[in-house]
């Protein structure tokens, strides 16, 4: 069923362009804060409300919201264990933007570990995308991931 | 060592998370439209899920987890260590959801890891 795997993959790939996306935000506002004051269990009280008041950490939490909606929507219909992997290709994004957007150093060996995932999520999502089963629902994909 | 703690913890609940997840979605039912009022039934039945609703306390506890120690290290090493949660996600998927993991996605999965256990290194 070649197009509703298509369909998840496609739900799937905005969900971890918005969790890359609100990451890099969530990292710039918290170092921000942490440039500030310090971050101790003591003064969590202004620390929250600094990040309450924070564009980039609220920007980043919505565009976890984001994430987590189409996340849960992808799962109504797609094994956990299809998602899952398939959506480590995020740690690509987040280290590509790691590098790109907050300057933090990405070595040799970073890299390659980005080309083992992407081999392994392309392989991920060359299989079955369902093979759980929903009572009186609609049949498991035939093809079965075998 | 703070760090690696904090990991494990978030982690787990992201784990945990993820496998109340798919149970409450599927009981919720399959979100296969774009139409804005059989949307917003799927989101009533998801609010009244109980596994729905206790996934989402264990994934404000990985995001608050998250959040603190990024306040300290790298993005590009907190990060890929957290999705070690594949692993045990997929160990979970096989033996509490049923689902049929076939030899593509096991080699798929674990060459992801490897490439996490790769991208994690200091």
């Amino acid at each position: 069923m070649w197009t509703e795997r298509i369909r998840i993959i496609a739900l799937l790939a905005v969900a971890i362009i918005s969790q890359a996306v609100g990451n890099v935000l969530l990292s710039q506002g918290m170092k921000l804060i942490a440039e500030e004051s310090q971050l101790t269990w003591n003064n969590w009280v202004s620390i929250f409300l600094q990040a309450v008041q924070s564009p980039s950490i609220l920007f980043g939490v919505g565009f976890y919201v984001i994430f987590f909606v189409l996340f849960a929507a992808a799962l109504s219909r797609a094994d956990l264990s299809f998602v899952l992997p398939a959506i480590s290709s995020e740690v690509v994004l987040n280290v590509a933007f790691a590098d790109y957007f907050l300057n933090e150093t990405v070595s040799a060996i970073r890299w390659t570990g980005v080309l083992l995932i992407s081999i392994g999520v392309g392989l991920v999502v060359q299989s079955s995308p369902r093979t759980f089963g929903i009572a009186g629902g609609q049949d498991t994909m035939a093809e079965g991931g075998r | 060592m703070k760090t690696a703690i904090l990991i494990a913890i978030i982690v787990l609940a992201d784990s945990a998370g993820d496998v109340l997840l798919t149970k409450g979605m599927r009981q919720v039912g399959e979100v296969s439209t774009f139409a804005p009022r059989a949307l917003l039934a799927i989101a009533r039945r998801a609010v009244r899920n109980h596994h729905f609703l206790a996934s989402i306390v264990f994934m404000v506890m990985h995001f608050v987890g998250f959040l603190a120690v990024l306040s300290w290290a790298d993005l590009s090493v907190v990060f890929p260590a957290t999705t070690l949660v594949y692993v045990l996600g997929t160990l979970t998927a096989k033996f509490i959801l049923q689902e049929t993991i076939s030899m593509h996605r096991w080699a798929g999965t674990m060459l992801v890891c490897l490439g996490v256990g790769l991208v994690s290194l200091p």
